[in-house]
């Protein structure tokens, strides 16, 4: 049986640099990535979930930003599921992560992408979160995309087609 | 915090910029044979979450020659093509019809690399001829370039790439943008000088007009 393809009639949002989103199934959550990480929360019983992109590994104290840090993006992330949900996300959260490649070798911000990841690792385990998918490093972008109807992201590089973690 | 710079410290830069694009138009259109301009469009501080449009749909591939600064002002200039474009260059360069070109191969690569490097080289020693900081020392040879390397990357991953050096010190980041023109018409490629954090922080503590001599 054939169906019409309902992808092209899904809403897609876009998370700006130093950002985060959540939405409800069927929404579709993207963001491009370079040595940013992208950062996906998903629950998969209410088919909810949320995606940060991620500058940097420490805010230091800094509040007026949150969307740019680890440390600080995660948990407003995590906050705004739970406002979403109206419940708590306590042991419903599964995290898929993605991004932090080097494009140049040399520079002050040459290793920030590999600090990005490491953080997002330490404050996920830290909540207890599971990481159930990475797609990180390298030396390319990434287009991140996150379906909420089925948890699934796709990933694409450039020049290449679209491949799941 | 990133360093800002004044009204004032703007204007001053984007003169001394638009000395070094237009020693960059006669190099490049001496390479290219024909009329081709570079001017100085923006000098614009932007704030991160507009970033990834700077340089259109955030998904587009563009192909980019970067080269990275290093002596007294460290920082990152790269060369941005649309890809179509950008391999017009090549078809332009090798005499060839528009439109032969149709992937990023190892000759168009090496072309497009080659033309930032001579227009990268002419702009650097002329932004280093013209700027003072303070000490009436000027600073020719001091802005030295690395070979530049291509990149085939989405539009909003690159800019990530480049502003990420400010990015770890400011929510609002120095973008310098010039656009290349030819016979009136925009050649949809463009020169993008993007200081570091440690540049902007010398810059911001003593540009000033050169002393004539």
């Amino acid at each position: 049986m054939s169906h019409p393809n309902p992808s092209s009639l899904v809403e897609i949002v876009s998370v700006p640099i130093g950002r985060w989103a959540v939405a409800m199934a069927p929404v579709q959550i993207r963001t491009l990535l370079g040595s940013c990480a992208g950062v996906v929360l998903y629950d998969r019983a209410a088919r909810l979930g949320g995606l940060a992109h991620v500058v940097l590994p420490d805010s230091r104290g800094a509040a007026d930003h949150p969307g740019k840090f680890a440390d600080t993006a995660i948990p407003a992330l995590i906050a705004d599921l739970e406002s979403k949900l109206g419940r708590s996300m306590r042991g419903r959260l599964l995290a898929k992560i993605a991004g932090g490649a080097r494009m140049f070798q040399t520079g002050a911000a040459t290793n920030i992408g590999r600090m990005n990841h490491d953080a997002v690792e330490q404050i996920l385990a830290n909540l207890g979160i599971p990481i159930v998918a990475r797609d990180v490093g390298g030396e390319t972008g990434r287009r991140l995309t996150l379906d909420t109807l089925s948890g699934i992201v796709s990933i694409r590089i450039p020049g290449g087609a679209d491949y799941q973690i | 915090m990133g360093s800002r710079l004044t009204e004032s410290q703007k204007r001053l830069l984007t003169m001394v910029l638009e000395r070094g694009a237009a020693d960059a138009s006669r190099a490049l259109a001496q390479w290219l044979g024909r009329d081709v301009r570079l001017d100085v469009s923006d000098v614009d501080e932007v704030e991160l979450e507009d970033v990834t449009g700077q340089l259109g749909p955030a998904e587009a591939l563009v192909a980019s020659c970067s080269m990275e600064l290093t002596g007294k002002l460290t920082g990152r200039l790269l060369m941005v093509f649309e890809d179509q474009v950008g391999m017009s260059l090549t078809d332009m360069l090798l005499q060839r019809p528009l439109g032969t070109s149709t992937e990023w191969g190892e000759l168009e690569r090496s072309a497009a690399a080659e033309t930032a490097n001579i227009v990268g080289c002419a702009y650097l020693n002329s932004l280093a001829s013209h700027l003072s900081l303070g000490d009436s020392a000027r600073w020719e040879g001091a802005l030295v370039p690395s070979p530049p390397s291509f990149r085939h990357e989405f539009a909003a991953s690159l800019l990530e790439f480049a502003l990420m050096d400010q990015a770890m010190e400011a929510d609002r980041l120095l973008l310098i943008k010039s656009r290349f023109t030819s016979e009136g018409g925009d050649l949809r490629w463009l020169l993008l000088f993007v200081p570091s954090g440690e540049a902007l922080r010398t810059l911001s503590t003593s540009l000033t007009l050169p002393e004539t001599h």
